[in-house]
């Protein structure tokens, strides 16, 4: 391969991109656990980030067609281990989504975010396939509802959201109709401002139904897919009784923080004065008060962007929004250009992973959104969600290498 | 794709950039706001918001006397705060009435306390009464933000009320604050007078904190670090003193009715045993919270007692300044203890005749002191001259600070030639000035510290110890006690210039014919000196110094009794009556008065119109 072919198929910017977040990611976790005790958890990160950039390659370099034929039975293979860590898996922390791999402990639930994404679009690639067939609409929902289900039995609200979000756009890229795109929103929209109260309820049933009534295709569906809405709204009060105490609170408490200021609310709380109190340019590296003195807890997972957002203010927290941006443009970007149906769907699934993951982390700490346990792409500690970060990016890369190619 | 796909894609690209740019709008708009529009906020909630500091006052050390006697002890008092955020200031006049304060003082301490943080609790009243208290807790409904600590106020377990020695604590003033820095808050105790603020950074010890994580409505929702971040107050330091509570309340009960001082010291080190300044008044009057009444009569007072005459009075000694004259003489070679004077009972030099008590006919150095005869001290003066009279003074500490370890201290005034010229004009004086210092009258002025040191020094000799009243400070942990040390220096002069004026100091008060018969000590040789110091303004004041044993001295004393005529029958039983209390433990003389055998008890309970007598 010579140099000007090696210049062709390497994504120099989205290598950099990734490599500048993974440095902002190791100098935040080691100033999120900066204390006595918590070198090890510094440590560990670095070893993540050095397994992680193997692994980045190892998917870069794995022969497009391979990719393509694995796609199916990686997907299977990430359902039975989804299921056998219900069995056998160890909780932390009140939920079961750990698998222990020696001294690894590894989250099945991370890896099977990309194998659904390769899975879905195996499925929807297929010229055979249309979206506006509502059988086939109906087996990709069933392709992201089985992983989806699987997981919030663990129980793992943070990661089943992901999913929704990757499908959503998926849904869109792939050609579903308005009137699918409406019609899978709405219900959504109607349970989350039930839960904000009635008025919002009624505006978002409102919204919902003129939207339904323009983009429909079929009456009968679209008063079907409106009477859905209204009763998903109505019945998410009985769901939110059936909610698992923890997720009850950390919805009320998205809603009121100082509902239970020991738990969430006090985390979005604790998380916006970091932040906040961060200013133009951040009180410097290991000088962070809040970050210091750990009163976010969880801060080196899911609260990691405080780090950056106190010790180095403003311009900190906007240079790692740009650099997101950035690689979820460059994401979109490819997805464009990728000649192959089924690379541009896996470039926008799992750029719509990546983007889901970051919007909603940063939102919750912005105090813009509810905390839901979502970790920061290339920040946040943690192996697994570490690894499969730096796998998508891989695959990005490996689709680039690829995007003249039918 | 084919070519539609390829337009369909393109359109759907510019959506998702639209999608991921809006959003990412919407974020650098919220840090924006977050970080430049609030960042005040947030950063002053980062700082007292999510951590609230709760103060933990440490207990202040305790003062021991030389015995080993507990003499300042601490009782519990409760003080009632107010939290700034949760206080509704409707409440204010109802809360004046339980505790009995001013609305307008309330209001005050309240925004004073809010513009330092409206989470932290403002001291609102210390010592508050019980009954105070349980109508306070009864209403707490009523009245949110209303709460009390629990803190400490100064026990005097002593007879002895030893008020300007020992000092008061007070609430910090505006003024304190700022010139004792960062350490102190509104509403904390600092040591005001006497050892108090001598010793305030060693009594008091180090404020503790305890962290609290506290929600936007401030309540305490957790410990950070689950407490193990909190800062334990460390306990302030233990002061022993050189002093003997026994004796002092003795001698306080000697000058119980008069005015004046007495100080006694140790000559060996230079410790005062006792120091007396009346009147006087209780310190447990100050304790809790100063009635402001209170304060106004003892300010107003014109009998002074929060003056420390012991430190602070400047008198002239009168005879008792004999032995430094004489001192002066011969250490300068003017004479030799046989130098004699006729004493016919005046003195005349130019057109000013100065008066004797007495004819003392002809007499040598020796009786010259015993009998205190002026006439003699007059020449002699006159042929000392100014200068040799004010080096000597100068080398036993006359006219100059003591550097006691209280607070408060007047250097007393020795005339110098330089003095003199710079009050009277280089030619605006005479020798005619003289006489009077001779006999120690006239400009000179001396405090009775300064008098006992100066019998300290003529008992030990020529030793100048520096006075304290604090031995030693006994910390708490580690357990140690460290002994202060304070300077000393030798008065140099020849053995005979000692020998002959102790002997005739012993002459003074142990053989006939001296003046201080009335300080004598049974079984006990004592020396000492008696003097009138002329008072302009009424009834002379009586001085005595002295010391015992003559031969091993173990006290040295100086007592001053004002306007209450000779020293040798107003002063000189009152110190005899001291060395014996000290040196015997208890009265031995038949004919002491029946009030002064049984030392004084303090009143129980505060008597808030009680400026003691």
């Amino acid at each position: 391969m010579s140099f000007r072919d090696l210049k062709e198929r390497f994504d120099t910017p989205t290598a950099l991109i990734t490599l500048a977040l993974l440095v902002i990611g190791i100098f935040s976790v080691y100033s999120a656990t900066y204390d006595a005790k918590a070198s090890e958890t510094f440590q560990k990160q670095l070893l993540f980030v050095v397994i992680g950039l193997v692994a980045l390659t190892g998917v870069a370099l794995i022969p497009f067609r391979l990719l393509q034929l694995a796609s199916y039975p990686a997907y299977f293979l990430s359902i039975l281990l989804l299921v056998s860590v219900l069995i056998l898996g160890r909780t932390v922390s009140g939920s079961t989504s750990w698998f222990t791999l020696g001294t690894l402990r590894l989250q099945p639930s991370e890896f099977a975010k990309i194998t659904t994404v390769l899975a879905l679009a195996t499925f929807m690639s297929r010229s055979d396939v249309s979206l506006r067939t509502f059988r086939h609409l109906l087996i990709a929902a069933g392709i992201v509802l089985l992983p989806v289900v699987l997981i919030m039995m663990q129980p793992d609200t943070g990661t089943a959201i992901i999913y929704l979000g990757m499908f959503f756009p998926l849904l869109y890229w792939g050609g579903a109709s308005r009137f699918t795109l409406v019609a899978v929103i709405a219900p959504a929209a109607a349970a989350v401002a039930a839960l904000f109260g009635t008025t919002p309820f009624l505006v978002a049933v409102l919204v919902s139904g003129v939207l339904l009534y323009v983009t429909k295709e079929h009456r009968i569906v679209a008063a079907g897919m409106f009477s859905l809405t209204v009763l998903v709204g109505i019945s998410v009060q009985f769901i939110y009784e059936s909610l698992r105490h923890y997720q009850q609170k950390r919805i009320a408490t998205f809603l009121d923080p100082n509902v239970d200021p020991l738990g969430a609310g006090y985390n979005i709380l604790q998380s916006k004065v970091a932040i906040g109190s961060g200013g133009l340019i951040g009180k410097g590296y290991l000088h962070g008060t809040q970050t210091q003195l750990n009163f976010i807890p969880e801060q080196w997972t899911d609260f990691i962007f405080c780090v950056p957002g106190e010790e180095f203010g403003f311009l900190g927290a906007a240079t790692v929004l740009f650099l997101f941006l950035a690689l979820l443009w460059r994401g979109v970007s490819l997805g464009a250009t990728i000649k192959n149906r089924y690379g541009s769907l896996v470039a926008i699934g799992i750029t719509a992973i990546l983007g889901t993951h970051t919007f909603v982390n940063i939102g919750m700490s912005l105090g813009l959104l509810p905390v839901v346990g979502v970790p920061l792409p290339f920040l946040s500690y943690g192996g697994s969600a570490l690894l499969a970060a730096m796998m998508m990016v891989g695959l990005l890369m490996n689709l680039y290498a690829h995007r003249k190619e039918y | 794709m084919n070519q539609q796909d390829d337009i369909e894609i393109h359109g759907k690209q510019r959506v998702m950039y639209a999608i991921i740019a809006l959003m990412a709008l919407l974020y650098i708009a919220r840090l924006y706001q977050l970080q430049l529009i609030y960042s005040d906020e947030y950063g002053r909630k980062s700082e007292e918001n999510s951590i609230r500091t709760i103060p933990k006052e440490p207990v202040r050390g305790t003062i021991f006397d030389r015995t080993g006697a507990l003499v300042v002890d601490n009782r519990p008092a409760f003080t009632v705060t107010l939290m700034p955020f949760e206080f509704d200031k409707r409440n204010t006049g109802y809360l004046s009435i339980l505790l009995s304060v001013d609305p307008e003082f309330i209001h005050d301490r309240l925004k004073k306390g809010e513009a330092y943080s409206r989470f932290a609790p403002v001291k609102i009243k210390r010592d508050v009464d019980f009954r105070a208290l349980s109508s306070i807790e009864e209403n707490r409904e009523r009245l949110p933000g209303v709460d009390y600590q629990v803190e400490s106020k100064r026990y005097y377990t002593s007879h002895a009320f030893a008020a300007h020695i020992l000092g008061y604590t007070k609430e910090i003033s505006e003024t304190q604050m700022k010139a004792l820095g960062t350490d102190y808050a509104q509403g904390d105790v600092v040591g005001s007078s006497g050892l108090e603020a001598q010793y305030e950074s060693t009594l008091r010890g180090q404020k503790g904190a305890e962290f609290s994580m506290v929600n936007a409505r401030g309540q305490v929702i957790a410990r950070v670090d689950r407490g193990k971040s909190d800062v334990p107050a460390v306990e302030g330091n233990d002061l022993v003193l050189t002093m003997d509570f026994g004796l002092q309340a003795f001698a306080e009960s000697l000058m119980a009715g008069r005015r004046g001082a007495i100080v006694a010291v140790d000559p060996r080190d230079g410790g005062v045993l006792a120091m007396v300044s009346k009147p006087d008044y209780d310190l447990s009057l100050f304790s809790g919270v100063t009635p402001p009444e209170l304060w106004r009569a003892l300010n107003g007072d014109e009998a002074a007692p929060l003056f420390n005459r012991a430190t602070l009075t400047r008198y002239p000694p009168g005879s008792t300044f004999k032995m430094l004259v004489a001192f002066a003489a011969l250490e300068s070679g003017t004479i030799t203890p046989h130098w004699r004077v006729t004493c016919q009972g005046g003195f005349r030099f130019g057109r000013k005749v100065f008066k004797d008590l007495h004819v003392h006919g002809s007499v040598d150095l020796v009786t010259a002191i015993q009998k205190s005869c002026n006439v003699y001290f007059y020449q002699l003066m006159l042929k000392l001259g100014l200068d040799n009279w004010t080096k000597y003074g100068d080398r036993f500490g006359f006219g100059r600070l003591s550097g006691i370890d209280i607070y408060e201290e007047n250097p007393g005034l020795l005339p110098s030639t330089a003095y003199m010229d710079r009050r009277y004009g280089k030619d605006g004086w005479t020798r005619g000035y003289l006489p009077n210092l001779g006999i120690g009258q006239g400009e000179l002025g001396v405090t009775p510290l300064q008098m006992a040191q100066y019998a300290a020094v003529l008992a030990n000799r020529g030793e100048y110890h520096q006075p304290h009243i604090v031995h030693a400070v006994a910390s708490k942990s580690p357990r140690r006690v460290d002994t202060l040390s304070f300077q000393s220096r030798l008065i140099g002069a020849a053995p005979a210039t000692w020998n002959v004026i102790r002997e005739a100091m012993r002459r003074v008060v142990e053989e006939t014919g001296g003046t201080g018969g009335q300080a004598r000590v049974q079984g006990i040789q004592s020396a000492g000196k008696t003097g009138t110091a002329q008072n302009p303004h009424g009834p002379d004041h009586a001085w005595y110094v002295g010391f015992a044993p003559y031969d091993n001295p173990r006290i040295a004393i100086a007592v001053l009794v004002e306007n209450a005529g000779f020293g040798g029958t107003a002063a000189a039983p009152i110190a005899g009556m001291c060395v014996e209390r000290y040196l015997y433990g208890r009265l031995v003389r038949t004919d002491a008065p029946p009030a002064f055998r049984a030392p004084r008890q303090r009143p129980l309970a505060p008597q808030h119109a009680g400026i003691a007598p």
